[in-house]
């Protein structure tokens, strides 16, 4: 009863024209960032943050703005997936399975409206997820102490790398890199500089905004260059819409199973939207394949995996906003976005800032229901965006980029420092070192120290004070667990996946 | 080869050496050292850079191809332009820096000459539009204040 109020509160809040406004803002320019080649959701997020932040805008309002282009950017992601077989992002990978061949048919216009409904059946049921979930989540982390946080946090990098990580070591060389640049400046507790060389520009620390925006949107440019991509992808048309009412019941049970499963892979540490999209086609081509259609152009298989990584994207910010860990690139950014307004995530949230989680919330259903209105009559526009070539796109995103950075302190120092993190990126990507858990590491580094600390000045300096509680003891169990596993079992699954991208390749 | 990870591995091993010794040498904090100081984190941190810097040497992956010296040159041109732009934008004013840096970007490329400065122009006069007059957030002028 209590959450239905603060949901009504929090629909307050996101009902007033402005925060309408930021919601349909959000949405058009997520889809946008999704459609256009070259920009992930993270790299398109990170980009924006700075200009919410110099623009001064109010953490309602930039969150409102931010989680509708989150949400935008899983939608626009299918497009290039259905259309040309080139998914926009890792989680879209499953729908090329059906959505390419259903487009070959001559059906992309069904297809696109088909996977818009299933994103948005998937966003609504794990939005509703989120409203029950975390408010009993945040409850429960209020009797995290600082011992039970450090574990937590270690648990966050630990499963970073997901079940179907590669290399864990490299994960791990990430995520102390970005610890380390989290170190550098004035160690708040004890005053003393650490590894600032007496550098004025330094004694604040490295600002993770412009770090995020080098390291997503620089290196990416670097990485055009490199491959020749200039010219883009060839240009398709969208025949004419004939959607019944019944080839939406149709795959209405479907989209429902996956925006579950989507939901439940996206709150687990480790699972992500990747993940939550295989599941919800593997299990919906067990369960109602039937005919042996799926592979071939099967509505059913567009609608299981789009509810899956919607449903995954609004489960992934449950632990980012009830524990403050977020579980994928994109959640890491929106973290960045909360503490540089000086929104401090975790349990509190929820009952200091319940205005604004809440407003949230109630936003990304506001913002889905704008998605869904916005791509039936506006596909076609987003379709002809696809063909913009990136080399007129990517130097207006690297001036865009810039502008933003530059605004917030007007300082030519910050986009020196943006390049070279830009450079750092490319190198790091060349030799195949995750940037996400880099990003993690520079966002988390100063609350692990903190509980580090805490835990440790309580007892003492045992050491032993980091293990003493059946909470802790379960946390470093599932740590160590997601370290291990994907070492077992992430092979089988990356097999998995690779035999399901070769169908769609042949 | 697998040159890339080791040598690579290599630099790790020698930052998370250097980043530990460095930490071992903070001042001592005003009020005498406690259990845990500020060098405890950082010295945790460097044993796990350098245990993830040994095992990157030991089994490295299969290298992904660098580029050959020609597209270093151009990489390289690439981020001395985006500096360049940098200091550019006070001195210059941000519409003049601004249209340089997208034109260049667009010529590398792969764009003609032509849509470059079409692009450069028209591009770099919006934002600075949008910018100045409609978010409010006012850009250099530079150049063609007088």
């Amino acid at each position: 009863m209590e959450t239905l109020n603060f949901l009504m509160q929090g629909f307050a809040v996101a009902l007033t024209p402005e925060s309408i406004m930021f919601a349909i803002i959000g949405s058009i320019l997520g889809t946008l960032i999704g459609a256009l080649p070259g920009l992930g959701p993270a790299n398109g997020v990170a980009i924006l943050i700075p200009l919410a932040f110099s623009l001064g805008l109010s953490p309602t309002s930039s969150l409102i703005l931010l989680t509708s282009v989150y949400a935008g950017a899983m939608y626009g992601g299918r497009i290039s997936s259905i259309l040309l077989n080139i998914p926009g992002d890792e989680p879209a990978m499953m729908t090329c399975l059906d959505g390419y061949p259903m487009a070959l048919k001559g059906k992309a216009a069904e297809a696109l409206a088909i996977s818009a409904i299933a994103s948005f059946i998937g966003s609504f049921i794990a939005t509703i997820g989120l409203v029950i979930l975390a408010p009993i989540l945040a409850k429960f982390a209020l009797k995290f102490g600082p011992s039970e946080y450090f574990a937590l946090f270690a648990l966050a990098f630990a499963t970073l790398g997901g079940i179907t990580g590669k290399n864990q070591f490299k994960t791990l060389m990430a995520a102390s890199l970005g610890l380390m640049i989290a170190s550098i400046g004035i160690d708040i507790s004890s005053g003393v500089q650490r590894y600032t060389y007496n550098t004025l520009e330094l004694f604040e620390g490295v600002d993770f905004i412009i770090a995020i925006v080098g390291l997503f949107a620089i290196s990416e440019l670097l990485f055009f260059i490199e491959k020749h991509a200039g010219e883009g992808l060839k240009t398709v048309t969208v025949n004419k819409l004939k959607l019944t009412m019944g080839d939406i019941l149709k795959v209405l049970p479907t989209s429902i199973r996956g925006a579950l499963l989507g939901f439940v892979a996206g709150v687990l540490p480790g699972a992500g939207a990747s993940l939550g999209s295989f599941i919800s086609y593997t299990l919906e081509k067990k369960l109602v394949d039937d005919k042996g259609t799926f592979g071939e152009g099967d509505a059913r298989g567009i609608a299981a995996p789009e509810a899956g990584n919607n449903g995954a994207a609004s489960g992934a910010l449950v632990p980012m906003l009830t524990l403050g860990v977020p579980g994928s690139g994109t959640t890491a950014v929106l973290l960045a976005m909360l503490i540089s307004l000086n929104v401090t995530p975790g349990p509190m949230l929820f009952t200091q800032n319940a205005d604004l989680v809440w407003g949230v919330i109630a936003a990304l259903f506001v913002g889905n229901l704008v998605l869904l209105l916005l791509n039936i009559p506006m596909i076609g526009i987003f379709v002809k965006l696809l063909s913009v070539p990136p080399k007129f796109l990517m130097p207006i995103v690297t001036l865009v980029a810039s502008v933003g950075i530059y605004s917030v302190s007007h300082s030519a120092l910050d986009l020196y420092f943006m390049v070279g993190f830009g450079v750092i990126g490319y190198i790091l990507r060349k030799v195949d070192i995750p940037l996400v858990p880099v990003i993690l590491g520079m966002l988390l580094g100063p609350e692990m120290e903190k509980s580090l600390r805490h835990a440790l000045v309580l007892s003492d300096g045992e050491w032993s004070v980091l293990f003493n509680s059946g909470l802790s003891i379960g946390l470093w169990s599932v740590a160590i667990l997601g370290l291990i596993l994907p070492i077992i079992v992430g092979p089988i699954i990356r097999a998995k996946m690779a035999k399901s991208k070769k169908v769609v390749a042949s | 080869m697998r040159l890339n990870d080791r040598v690579f591995g290599m630099f790790m091993l020698i930052l998370a050496v250097v980043y530990g010794l460095e930490a071992t040498k903070f001042p001592e904090p005003f009020g005498g050292s406690e259990s845990v100081g500020p060098e405890t984190f950082p010295i945790i941190l460097s044993f796990f850079l350098g245990i993830s810097a040994i095992y990157m040497m030991l089994k490295p992956d299969p290298d992904e191809a660098w580029p050959v010296t020609p597209m270093l040159l151009e990489l390289s041109g690439i981020v001395l332009a985006i500096l360049a732009f940098a200091w550019a934008i006070e001195p210059l004013g941000f519409i003049p820096a601004a249209i340089a840096i997208v034109s260049y970007l667009a010529w590398r490329m792969g764009a003609n000459v032509k849509m470059c400065l079409i692009l450069g122009v028209t591009s770099s006069i919006t934002i600075f539009l949008l910018f100045n007059n409609v978010l409010e957030l006012a850009l250099p002028l530079g150049l063609l204040e007088l």
